[in-house]
């Protein structure tokens, strides 16, 4: 589903992914952790082209790019149609309601039928557990109910790939377990899915495969939760053991 | 200070007859004000937001041209902008057969200038987040624009806006000085004739102040519309 191959981003001389291999097969829940600056929220922003990579090669889904020359907007359109983004500040739009939220892209991008699209979104947001808010403004949320409804509105494009950028790392400690839920329950469905994340414990629970990034670098990865449970690189090691000093 | 207190010619102070009396000749000059405000604050705003657009773009050809124009617009007083035109531009053999229209023009041509700052800070106070979140929904330029940044812009112009459309309002002012007949020319004319200086410019302040106050009004309804998506919104 995912094969990023030798991949590189510097910003302004500061190399913040310095050589990036790695593959998510179909269906798996890949967690990305690691101490902060070390690239994760980089390396999953560059899956989706939010941040263009300097070098190395990107497949997702059925399109292929390498960043050796200048990218065609047609090639980052084609990219971003695999994959969904959920935000750690949530970004949803504030002057339209929930409901709206979700419609518009569908409606404006891919001219989908309005009707359909609708129903469409009011089964997404079941789902998480919005309909009964799927008339307010975000800004009569709370935070716990924006990220879920940041979830159904880039579910409701389709993609083949979700992207979890930090999820529950702006919200009260209250409210990060109602979100874990609404991703566990994803994950449980055969999404296919990217995670950065700070919570160990979800991610030892849920991750199929677990990458441990420092300093622009994967640094050890493995199946299901051994990284953490089983941790090989004394780097991996040093990073757990101060969580847990918590 | 006693000496100042009597010194006050109480007849002068004001008026009330000569200002009633006056008042039809004052709306007459209204009515010009209020052409020259009207279609100023439409061109002004139409030009600045192409403006400012043309000032965030990414091309410099496009990119300088507006700053160069908003630098010079707003570094330059409205008043000589007004006398080069009028009384300038003939030299160059473009002369306005009408000093309203010669008004208009001056107004709306400077005023662009703040209007394009207005578009283009509340584009840019829109946050990153937007852009990108649009983004990831496979959005293009234009369709973030139109469905996510320009509704939100537009609440944060309002009320930069709107004191530019009062300034309009009470820059038409300086369009006396170009023969025009607005509210200001007209009071003046009064005030040569009967001395009476004070009665007729606070007269006129006063009609100045009124338009300014139903802008407002407009401004207060607008800006309630667009708040409606904000919970703390009065």
């Amino acid at each position: 589903m995912i094969e990023v191959t030798s991949l590189k981003k510097s910003f302004d001389n500061v190399e913040v992914l310095k050589s990036i291999d790695f593959t998510v097969n179909k269906g798996e829940v890949v967690c990305l952790i690691g101490p902060s600056g070390s690239g994760k929220t980089t390396l999953l922003r560059c899956l989706n082209l939010l941040e263009t990579p300097d070098a190395g090669t990107i497949a997702i889904g059925n399109s292929r790019v390498s960043f050796n020359s200048i990218l065609k907007k047609r090639e980052i359109k084609e990219i971003r149609q695999y994959s969904g983004m959920v935000f750690q500040g949530f970004h949803l739009f504030p002057h339209k309601t929930v409901i709206e939220n979700l419609v518009t892209a569908p409606i404006t991008v891919k001219k989908d039928n309005k009707t359909t699209v609708k129903q469409k979104s009011e089964q997404l947001l079941e789902k998480v557990g919005m309909s009964e808010h799927k008339n307010k403004y975000p800004d009569a949320l709370s935070g716990g109910q924006q990220q879920r409804a940041a979830i159904a509105r880039a579910l409701v494009m389709e993609p083949e790939v979700m992207l979890f950028d930090e999820p529950t790392s702006a919200l009260d400690p209250q409210l990060v377990r109602e979100v874990l839920k609404v991703i566990e329950a994803l994950a449980n469905e055969g999404q296919t899915m990217v995670i950065v994340t700070h919570e160990m414990n979800f991610a030892k629970r849920i991750a199929d495969k677990i990458l441990f990034m420092d300093e622009g670098y994967i640094v050890e990865q493995g199946e299901g939760n051994q990284v953490i449970t089983k941790p090989q690189n004394h780097r991996t090691k040093e990073f757990l053991s101060l969580l847990e000093e918590d | 200070m006693f000496e100042w207190f009597s010194s006050i010619q109480w007849e002068y102070l004001y008026d009330f007859e000569l200002a009633i009396d006056s008042l039809p000749f004052l709306l007459e000059g209204l009515r010009i004000t209020m052409i020259i405000a009207f279609f100023s604050m439409i061109f002004s705003l139409i030009l600045g937001i192409f403006l400012g657009v043309a000032r965030m773009s990414k091309l410099w050809f496009i990119r300088w041209p507006a700053r160069i124009y908003i630098s010079f617009m707003r570094g330059t007083p409205l008043l000589v902008f007004i006398f080069i035109l009028y009384y300038g531009l003939p030299v160059i053999g473009i002369e306005f057969t009408s000093a309203v229209f010669a008004g208009i023009v001056g107004v709306s041509l400077n005023f662009a200038a703040y209007s394009a700052e207005v578009v283009r800070s509340s584009i840019m106070s829109v946050p990153r987040g937007q852009w990108e979140a649009a983004a990831s929904l496979q959005m293009n330029y234009v369709q973030t624009m139109t469905k996510i940044i320009i509704p939100q812009a537009t609440r944060i112009a309002l009320p930069p806006t709107f004191s530019i459309f009062m300034d309009v309002v009470k820059g038409t002012s300086l369009a006396s000085v170009i023969t025009v007949q607005e509210l200001l020319y007209s009071a003046r004319l009064i005030s040569g004739r009967t001395y009476d200086s004070m009665t007729m410019y606070i007269t006129a302040a006063l009609i100045y102040w009124v338009v300014c106050i139903v802008i407002g009004y407009f401004q207060n309804r607008l800006e309630k519309r667009y708040n409606r998506y904000l919970s703390d919104a009065q």
